[in-house]
């Protein structure tokens, strides 16, 4: 629906309706808020174990205390876990996308721009990347560097730049054969320069929507390394590794995975679907 | 051509030698199997004998220059913990894997690619959004926790389909399904840009100003036009299940190459892990191969292997 | 309906209901596939698990522990250093030639082998001589007196001498050769293993016609093939699942305490455990029945010492440890700074992660700084066992097992000071042990290991929790007797019709 402004354009109108159409997104930004102001909202302490409290359904009230989403394995209350959980799982799904796409795009550019040996030796290099199983990846650096949060990341970042790379590459392939850019490089312009204006915004479209992409996938594969035993520390708890354990109660205390399992999803649906609207933005662009 | 492609090739052999080698010294840096091969009351005289008849107590590189001679005479070696020939193994687990990819790749094919051509020909409408959102919920859950549905609403109480192993094609379908979620949506949407891109050319509109009909388009010209995309897809989709199968093999009992994988890393069996490796670099390096040739061939602007 | 029908329908529920009842095969789920089932040349329990129906042992243990006469059927200490033990007559290989003597001097001499390199030579190597003498019976002879012979020879497997030596190391693991009461039918790499009952066999021969042992990682989908009857006998299940089952008329958990000792391991070589107060602070702060009767509830039994009432060695009279976290917490507010000391807490994903936590909470709610470092099992043992005692994780959680049910087997390795698994550098305790390790006589013995457990339990040396139990979950028709050190004989088990 429009309306006609003074010009005679037309003019979208601000209705409910498109304001919903945007839900992804204030989904996700509900979600980040939530990791943000974790010790505010959560009731309890998220690794406060009480044995004697195992196990209990939503609901469950024991001297004048309410597990509103029941308790785990360890009587530790699901709710404040789930709240808790945003922190982690988003923060390691940000920090191991930037650290990946940092390190692709750089590789990728590089390789795509300066071409010859240059461009030899790195897309080898990100052929033995990926031909080296994540999961090998995954234990050989735990092992190395040992586990913990910050580990994790840098596994994720390990195995994920080389897809950063191999579409920043095919983007800078064609983008630096474009009459502008040879140009501007027959003009005797720098590297850095011509890629720092006349690349990067030019394929940054497209990385972002990998970014996007990226961003759920990391979130579901965080959940991997905790079903392998390699992700966030015990008792930490993201939403991945509380899937993880709640699997093995599905049957009978199904709310220790549900409900950590309905926050992943509502998570990586959204940064799927923004992913996938920005491409199409950017493909009509 | 021919050039360029014994070029890569050349290329590809040193980069898969690169990947045996590093994963050669990265594996040996955390540790051997004789720990787990012994009993816990083991002492340490009996870890260095262990050590010392499997050849682990010998200089590093004493060590690498016998795996490169016994990879020049193509053999694999032996599992340290399941005593037999590396090869054996691998051939013991290798229809299963293959049966494992084809399902899963027949099922992001099967549901994927239709999904994709109908978001394209509805695009603009609430349909094709719904489907979209549907196909991405897909790709929104762990696997290892929509395995564990499948099989409790499946193979628990419809006792529609068996819960694990293999041996029937029933037996198959569930694990299929669950790797072949994650390619599905990646298909779908490859495919509906694809054709949405293919709708615009003129080739279509005269087409259609000619009175032909939306199925007839779809048969005749659109589906052929697409292919290109997809097979690129489809070439680096293949190296990525062995990743995605290591957590379906592990929850359906599905004894392929990615169980192999990620037991065998467990155990630290070098020789396994080395094959494996090996074997993935070479069905890696060569979907890349595959892929980047496709790619010159669609888009001509990419000069292959052009000088700077 | 006419008179052909009639008969037709008759015959057919005739046939359906006259076919035999007792035609019955098995479905056992492992948690992993055997690696091998050669019983000489892995230490694997998954193996176990198989070829030891396939092959029998010189003695084996009855299902309340006792050890008793399986090929040997009578056995005399007639040195210090010589066991003499009588073949019994009238055993047939598979492959229908005789168990002799000289088979069950070859599978000694094959397993005590250096140069045959097997992983449990450890467990032999105190045999230095197999011989046959007057015909029927076989003389072991050990480096000095080694009371533990007898516990150990239940895992000793015999194989036949001339197969072995006919086929080869690598055909006869491929289709081994046993006496047991199941032979191979089927082996496929990864996926199963088959065997087929042995009806000429020795002694009490086996329910089941075929039995097939699958490999199924993952706990969840073990329970699930149990509730769709995919499996009839599934292995390695937590008390959590066992309760998930017990609603389900058609399945049942089964359970049995075991010989192995839950402990928690504290490194005494570095702050601030290597002060024995705070290692009384540690020992107060465990709620050992919270966590028996709260967390496991599978028939734990709590235990203060490295041994279990299914050993020989335990000692009745060790008193209990004490739960009470306000002693501790006045211990650690004594010791700022020790209690400030970052322990870290080694694990790997085989150990129970609840009781690992649990753990981690008790020690912190008194006052300790403990965190949590969960690798994989390679990297832990490596970590758990480093050369620089002083660098080894402050706390580890296991439960041993030595497979022998005898006192040596657990307090030797975990206690004596040169062992690679102890923290400990006690010489009375090691003068204890190596008495005890020795003598032939058991009041000598019984008194040594009560003597060690008293000096552990008063120095804190290491934090014994319980005796672990061992689930199983089965389809109700099945009779199955879980025994403490495990064993899964098939010949054992009944099925109800």
């Amino acid at each position: 629906m429009t309306t006609d402004a003074a010009d005679g354009t037309a003019k979208p109108r601000v209705t409910l309706a498109r304001v919903l159409a945007w839900w992804p997104a204030i989904l996700l930004a509900g979600l980040a808020l939530c990791a943000v102001l974790a010790p505010w909202l959560a009731p309890f302490d998220p690794d406060r174990q009480n044995l004697l409290a195992r196990l209990k359904p939503p609901g469950f009230e024991a001297r004048g205390v309410i597990f509103h989403l029941g308790s785990d394995e360890l009587g530790r209350d699901v709710l404040s876990r789930v709240i808790y959980g945003a922190r982690v799982s988003i923060s390691v799904a940000v920090l191991s996308v930037l650290l990946s796409g940092i390190v692709g795009v750089a590789v990728g550019m590089a390789a795509g721009y300066m071409r010859g040996w240059v461009e030899t030796v790195l897309m080898r290099l990100v052929d033995v990347f990926l031909s080296i199983p994540a999961i090998l990846l995954a234990i050989i650096t735990v092992a190395v560097l040992g586990p913990g949060f910050g580990n994790v990341i840098i596994v994720l970042a390990l195995t994920r730049w080389p897809r950063y790379a191999r579409v920043a590459y095919g983007q800078t392939l064609v983008i630096a054969d474009r009459p502008f850019v040879r140009l501007s490089r027959a003009m005797g312009a720098s590297a850095p320069r011509v890629i720092a204006l006349h690349i990067l915004p030019n394929i940054i479209g497209p990385l972002l929507v990998v970014a996007t992409l990226e961003f759920g996938l990391m979130v579901l594969f965080e959940a991997g390394l905790s079903f392998l035993g390699l992700g966030v520390q015990p008792p930490t708890a993201s939403w991945g590794s509380m899937m993880s354990t709640g699997r093995n109660y599905v049957a009978t205390a199904w709310w220790i995975s549900m409900f950590p399992g309905l926050a992943l999803f509502l998570l990586v649906l959204s940064a799927n679907l923004i992913g996938d609207r920005l491409g199409d933005r950017i493909g009509k662009g | 051509m021919l050039r360029f492609l014994l070029n890569r090739g050349g290329q590809a052999l040193i980069a898969a030698f690169g990947v045996v080698t590093l994963v050669f010294f990265i594996q040996r840096l955390s540790g051997d199997p004789t720990a787990l091969l012994l009993p816990e009351t083991a002492t340490q005289q009996d870890i260095e004998a262990m050590r010392a008849s499997l050849g682990l107590d010998r200089a590093l590189w004493v060590q690498y220059l016998d795996f490169l001679w016994q990879m020049a005479r193509f053999d694999l070696g032996r599992s340290f913990v399941q005593n037999a020939s590396v090869w054996d193994i691998i051939l013991s687990r290798l229809p299963q894997t293959l049966q494992l990819a084809a399902g899963a790749l027949a099922v992001a094919l099967l549901i994927g690619l239709p999904l994709g051509l109908i978001m394209a020909l509805t695009r603009g409408r609430a349909v094709s959004r719904w489907i979209m959102g549907l196909v991405l919920a897909c790709q929104s859950m762990p696997t290892f926790w929509s395995g564990i549905m499948m099989i409790l609403v499946f193979g628990v109480w419809l006792r529609w389909l068996p819960t694990s192993g293999i041996g029937t094609l029933a037996h198959l379908v569930m694990p299929s399904v669950a790797l072949g979620l994650l390619s599905l949506a990646t298909y779908a949407r490859i495919t509906r840009a694809a054709v949405v891109d293919e709708l615009s050319r003129d080739y279509v509109r005269s087409a259609r100003a000619r009175g032909a009909g939306t199925g007839r388009l779809v048969r005749h010209h659109l589906l052929c036009n697409s292919m290109i995309p997809i097979i690129t897809i489809t070439a680096l989709e293949i190296s990525q299940l062995l990743a995605g199968a290591v957590i379906v093999e592990t929850v359906f009992a599905w004894p392929g190459l990615g169980l192999l994988t990620v037991q065998s890393i467990a155990a630290r069996d070098f020789m396994v892990v080395q094959a494996v490796v090996l074997l993935g670099a070479f069905v890696t390096i060569g979907a890349n191969l595959a892929a980047d040739i496709l790619y010159s061939i669609v888009d001509p602007r990419v000069r292959l292997g052009a000088k700077s | 309906m006419n008179h052909t029908m009639k008969a037709l329908l008759t015959g057919v529920a005739l046939a359906v209901f006259a076919m035999p009842a007792f035609a019955r095969d098995i479905t056992i789920d492992l948690a992993g596939e055997p690696s091998s089932l050669d019983p000489q040349v892995q230490w694997n329990p998954d193996s176990y698990y198989v070829y030891r129906n396939i092959f029998d042992n010189l003695v084996t243990r009855s299902n309340a522990g006792e050890i008793v006469a399986e090929i040997a059927t009578a056995w005399e200490q007639t040195s210090d250093t010589e066991l003499t033990l009588t073949i019994r007559e009238g055993v047939t290989f598979h492959d229908g030639t005789a168990l002799t003597p000289e088979d069950v001097a070859f599978s000694v001499k094959r397993i005590t082998d250096p140069a045959f390199a097997s992983p449990q030579l450890g467990q032999f190597n105190q045999i230095t001589g197999a011989e046959v003498v007057e015909g029927n019976k076989v003389k072991l002879t050990t480096d000095g007196p080694y009371p533990a012979l007898l516990a150990q020879l239940v895992k000793l497997s015999i194989v036949p001498k001339a197969a072995v030596e006919a086929m080869g190391a690598e055909a006869f693991n491929a289709s081994p050769v046993g006496s047991g009461p199941y032979k191979i039918m089927d082996w496929t790499r990864g996926v199963s293993v088959t065997l087929a009952r042995n009806d000429g066999y020795w002694g009490t021969v086996g329910p089941f016609d075929t039995a097939v042992f699958r490999a199924v990682p993952d706990a969840a989908t073990r329970i699930a093939d149990l509730q769709a009857g995919t499996a009839d006998l599934v292995v390695s299940i937590d008390s959590d699942a066992a309760a998930q089952i017990a609603g389900n008329p058609n399945i049942k958990a089964l359970s049995a305490p075991t010989e192995r000792v839950a402990y928690l391991g504290l490194n005494l070589d570095a702050p601030p455990f290597n002060d024995p107060e705070m290692r009384k602070a540690a020992s107060l702060a465990i709620d050992n029945l919270g966590i028996t009767e709260g967390l496991l509830a599978a028939g734990e039994v709590p235990v203060a010492q490295l041994a279990s009432p299914a050993h020989f060695g335990y000692s009745p009279d060790i008193a209990p440890f004490v739960y009470d976290p306000d002693a501790a917490r006045a211990i650690t507010a004594a010791r700022p700074e020790l209690a400030a000391t970052p322990v870290v807490f080694g694990t790997a994903p085989v150990f129970d992660q609840r009781v690992v936590q649990a753990l981690q909470q008790m020690l912190n709610d008194v006052g300790f700084k403990v965190e949590i470092s969960m690798t994989d099992m390679p990297t832990y043992l490596a970590a758990a066992r480093a050369e620089d005692r002083a660098a080894r994780p402050g706390l580890t959680f296991g439960r041993w097992s030595c497979a022998c049910q005898d006192a040596d087997g657990i307090a030797y390795p975990l206690l004596k000071s040169d062992s690679s698994w102890s923290r400990v550098n006690d010489p009375k305790v090691d003068a204890l042990l190596e008495q005890a390790r020795v003598s032939l006589d058991d009041k000598v013995r019984l008194d040594a290991y009560a003597e060690v457990a008293k000096m552990v339990r008063e120095n804190y040396y290491v934090l014994p929790m319980y005796q672990a139990a061992v689930l199983y979950g089965a389809a109700t028709g099945l009779t199955f007797e879980p025994t403490a050190n495990e064993s899964m004989f098939l010949n054992r088990m009944t099925w109800a019709e």
